[in-house]
C-alpha cells in the first residue's frame, strides 16, 4: 500500500522535473532509431560516418520540418495534401524571383511566406469554416498552388542564389545549418504546444472539439490556424531545399508528402487528432532518413531499397496498432 | 537618248542578276528534306515541364519553320499525364494536322494512339523514347537516340584519362530506364574488367532528381574511399551534390556526363581546388528533335528523306584536351541552358524564360 502511494506521489514530481515525452510512441521511436543505428554499425558502417551524416542530415531536417507542419494539422484531425504544392511554391519563388541576385533573396522569402499564409488561410477556411473534407479541400488548394508554381517558373528549375546556398547548405560548428533550423522549429513548436495557454487549448480542441466548444474555446479559429502554421513550416522547408540542392526542380515537394505523414504516424500521433508528439516526430524523421541511407549504403538493388523502407514503415505502424497495454493487463489480471 | 537606253539596259541586267541571285539563295536556304507540298505539323510532348524540354521544343519549331511549305506549327504538352498525351495526339489528328512528331514519354502505352493516327493516313514520327511497334505498320519512322554511343564516348575518354583502370560510379535516372541500360552497354563495350563499377547493378537510381542524387552520392562517397570517375547521364543534377566531396576532405573526381551551362560554370569555379576534377561531356541531345522534324516534314511535304534515323549526340566538352571544346560557361545566361544545342544561347534563354 505504501509502495503504491509512494509511486503515485513520486512519479508526477519526477515527470514535472523532467518534462520529456513519456508516451509509448517516444520509447518506440527511440528504441527503433537506436536499433537502426546498431544495424547501421554492423551492416553498413559507412552510413554513420561523419561524412555521410553531414550529407544526409540536411534532408532529415527537411523531413522533420514538414513533419512538424503535418503534425499540427493531424492534431486537429485534419490532413494536409497541399504540402507538395506549398513546398514547391516556396522553392520556385526563392529561386526564380531573385534570379541569382542575393539582394533580392529577402524579398523573395517574404513573398514566399505571404503566399504560404494565403494558402494556409484558404485551406483553413475550406476545412474549418466551410466544413469540407480536409483531403478534398487540400487537394484542391494543392492544385491551385501548383498553378502558381507553373505561373512563377514555367516548370523550369533555376540555380539558387549563392547567399541561400551558404545559409541552407552551409555548416556552423561542423553541423549542417539545416539542423539548427529544424531544432529551432522543434523548440518553438514544442514550447508553444506544451507550455503556452494557446498550445494547450490547441491540443484540447484536437482531442475533443465538441467538449472544448462547450467550454467556450474558438474551435474553428484554432483549426484554421493549424493549416496556416503548417504552410509556414512547408515554406521554410521549401526555401531550405532550394539552398541545399542548388538547382532544385519545380516539383521538389512531391517526394516529401509521404514522409511527412509517415513521420507523424511513426511519432505516435493519432490520425484522428488530439495529442501531438513533436520530439518523437523529429526523431522519426531522422529514423526514416537514416533508413534510406542504410539501404543505399548496404548497396542493395533499388527494388530492395524500397521494400526495406516499406517493411520498416509497416513495422512502425504495426507497433502502434497492437494494444500492448491491453495485452499486458489481460496477462496480469487475476482470474 | 542612246545613253538613257543603255542605262536602262544596264539597270535591267543588274535587276535580273539580283533577282536570279535571290531566287538561287532562297532555293539554297530551303533544305532538301522540305518538299513542295503544303503541310501542317505539330510537336507533342509527353512532359514539357523542364528547361531541356523547352529548349527542345523551341529547336523543333525552328527546324520546322526552315521549310516554307509548313503553313502551321502547333504544340501540346501532355504534362506527364498519359491520358492527356493520348488525347492530345488524337485531337491534333482530328484538327487536320498532317504531320505529328511525338515524344512518347509513357512508352508502349502510347502505341495504340500512335498507330490509330498512322492508320488514318497521317505522318507520325515518335522520337527518343521507344513505344514499340514497327515503322510502316504503327508509325512512319522512329527516330531514336543512340545512348549506347554516349556510353562508348564516355568509355573511350575514361580509358584515356585512366589507362590502368579504376573505380567507376554510374548514376542514371529512374530504376530500369532504357537510356541508362543502353549507356551501360556502351560503357562496358569499351571498358574491360580493370574498370570496376562501384554502384549496384545496373546503376544508382537518382530519378534525375537533384535531392535524391545528393542522397545517393552521400552514401556512395561514405562507402567508397576511392572513386576515380563518376559517370552520369544528367550532369546538371550533380551540381548540388559534388560539393559533398569537400565535406569528406576529398577532391571531386573525374566526371563523364552530359553538358549544361550550370555544370560548366561549376567546373570553372571549383576546378582549381579540385585537381582530379576533369570534365567530359556529350551533347545533351536537344537536337534529336530536329532529325525527327526533318523526317516528319520530308514525309508530309514530299521532300528528300534524311539518311540517318538515329541521333548520335556529339562529344561537346573535354577539359583535358580542350577538343572539340574546352569547358564552356556563360555567366550572363541562366544555368538551365545547353550550350551544345544548335539553338543559339539567346534563343534558349527566351524559350526557358517564356512561361
Amino acid at each position: 500500500m505504501n509502495q503504491t502511494l509512494n509511486r503515485t506521489m513520486v512519479l508526477p514530481q519526477l515527470r514535472h522535473l523532467f518534462p520529456v515525452p513519456r508516451a509509448r510512441s517516444f520509447a518506440t521511436v527511440v528504441i527503433s532509431t537506436l536499433a537502426l543505428i546498431v544495424a547501421c554499425l554492423l551492416f553498413a558502417p559507412s552510413s554513420v560516418t561523419w561524412g555521410a551524416l553531414s550529407g544526409s542530415l540536411p534532408f532529415a531536417a527537411i523531413i522533420a520540418i514538414v513533419g512538424l507542419g503535418q503534425l499540427l494539422v493531424v492534431q486537429q484531425g485534419g490532413f494536409d495534401l497541399s504540402l507538395a504544392g506549398g513546398v514547391s511554391l516556396a522553392v520556385v519563388i526563392s529561386t526564380h524571383y531573385p534570379q541569382g541576385d542575393n539582394a533580392l533573396l529577402l524579398p523573395a522569402v517574404l513573398i514566399a511566406v505571404a503566399c504560404a499564409i494565403m494558402a494556409g488561410l484558404a485551406n483553413g477556411f475550406l476545412v474549418s469554416l466551410c466544413r469540407l473534407n480536409p483531403i478534398v479541400a487540400t487537394i484542391g488548394v494543392n492544385a491551385l498552388l501548383y498553378g502558381a508554381v507553373f505561373a512563377v517558373s514555367g516548370g523550369v528549375p533555376k540555380t539558387t542564389t549563392t547567399l541561400l546556398t551558404a545559409i541552407a547548405g552551409g555548416q556552423t560548428f561542423r553541423l549542417p545549418n539545416t539542423i539548427y533550423f529544424a531544432l529551432a522549429t522543434l523548440a518553438v513548436v514544442s514550447f508553444v504546444l506544451k507550455k503556452s495557454v494557446a498550445g494547450r487549448r490547441f491540443e484540447a480542441i484536437g482531442a475533443n472539439p465538441l467538449a472544448t466548444r462547450a467550454v467556450g474555446l474558438h474551435v474553428e479559429l484554432h483549426q484554421l490556424l493549424a493549416y496556416v502554421y503548417a504552410q509556414i513550416l512547408y515554406c521554410m522547408a521549401g526555401v531550405l531545399i532550394a539552398g541545399i540542392t542548388r538547382e532544385p526542380t519545380a516539383f521538389q515537394g512531391d517526394s516529401l508528402l509521404l514522409p511527412s505523414v509517415a513521420v507523424v504516424v511513426l511519432g505516435g500521433t493519432s490520425l484522428l487528432g488530439g495529442r501531438g508528439f513533436p520530439v518523437a516526430t523529429v526523431i522519426a524523421a531522422f529514423f526514416l532518413n537514416q533508413l534510406s541511407q542504410f539501404a543505399l549504403a548496404v548497396g542493395v538493388p533499388y527494388s530492395a531499397q524500397t521494400i526495406i523502407q516499406a517493411l520498416a514503415l509497416g513495422f512502425g505502424i504495426g507497433v502502434y496498432s497492437v494494444r500492448w497495454t491491453g495485452l499486458a493487463i489481460k496477462q496480469t489480471r487475476p482470474t | 537618248m542612246k545613253h538613257s537606253v543603255g542605262l536602262q539596259t544596264a539597270f535591267a541586267a543588274v535587276a535580273a542578276i539580283i533577282a536570279f541571285g535571290c531566287s538561287d539563295l532562297a532555293r539554297a536556304e530551303t533544305p532538301s528534306w522540305c518538299g513542295p507540298k503544303k503541310a501542317t505539323i505539330a510537336l507533342l510532348d509527353g512532359y514539357g515541364g523542364n528547361s531541356w524540354r523547352q529548349v527542345t521544343t523551341a529547336s523543333g519549331k525552328q527546324e520546322a519553320l526552315k521549310c516554307p511549305s509548313i503553313t502551321k506549327y502547333e504544340y501540346a504538352d501532355g504534362q506527364g499525364d498519359t491520358q492527356k498525351s493520348i488525347s492530345d495526339i488524337k485531337a491534333m489528328a482530328a484538327k487536320g494536322i498532317d504531320a505529328l512528331v511525338v515524344f512518347p514519354d509513357a512508352g508502349p502505352a502510347m502505341l495504340p494512339a500512335i498507330t490509330s493516327v498512322y492508320k488514318s493516313g497521317k505522318v507520325i514520327v515518335p522520337y527518343r523514347v521507344e513505344a514499340g511497334g514497327k515503322a510502316g505498320v504503327n508509325y512512319t519512322r522512329f527516330i531514336g537516340a543512340s545512348f549506347k554511343n554516349d556510353g562508348e564516348n564516355w568509355g573511350k575518354w575514361i580509358k584515356s584519362v585512366l589507362p590502368q583502370g579504376g573505380n567507376l560510379l554510374f548514376l542514371s535516372g529512374p530504376a530500369g530506364n532504357s537510356q541508362g541500360l543502353d549507356e551501360l552497354a556502351g560503357l562496358k563495350s569499351v571498358l574491360g574488367p580493370e574498370y570496376k563499377f562501384l554502384n549496384p547493378e545496373p546503376f544508382d537510381v537518382t530519378n534525375w532528381d537533384p535531392a535524391l542524387t545528393q542522397k545517393v552520392l552521400t552514401a556512395e562517397i561514405a562507402k567508397n574511399s576511392k572513386i576515380d570517375v563518376i559517370v552520369s547521364d544528367f550532369g546538371p543534377s550533380l551540381v548540388g551534390a559534388l560539393p559533398l566531396f569537400k565535406n569528406s576532405g576529398r577532391s571531386i573526381p573525374a566526371l563523364a556526363t552530359s553538358d549544361g551551362n550550370s555544370l560548366g560554370c561549376f567546373w570553372t569555379d571549383v576546378q582549381k581546388d579540385n585537381p582530379d576534377f576533369k570534365l567530359f561531356t556529350v551533347a545533351t541531345g536537344n537536337d534529336n528533335v530536329r532529325l525527327a522534324v526533318q523526317w516528319a516534314v520530308a514525309s508530309a511535304t514530299g521532300g528528300k528523306l534524311p539518311e540517318e534515323d538515329v541521333f548520335k549526340a556529339p562529344v561537346f566538352e573535354n577539359s583535358v584536351s580542350g577538343k572539340p571544346h574546352a569547358v564552356e560557361c556563360r555567366r550572363d545566361l541562366s544555368g538551365a541552358i545547353y550550350l551544345s544545342a544548335e539553338l543559339s544561347p539567346e534563343d534558349q534563354e527566351k524559350a526557358v524564360n517564356s512561361k
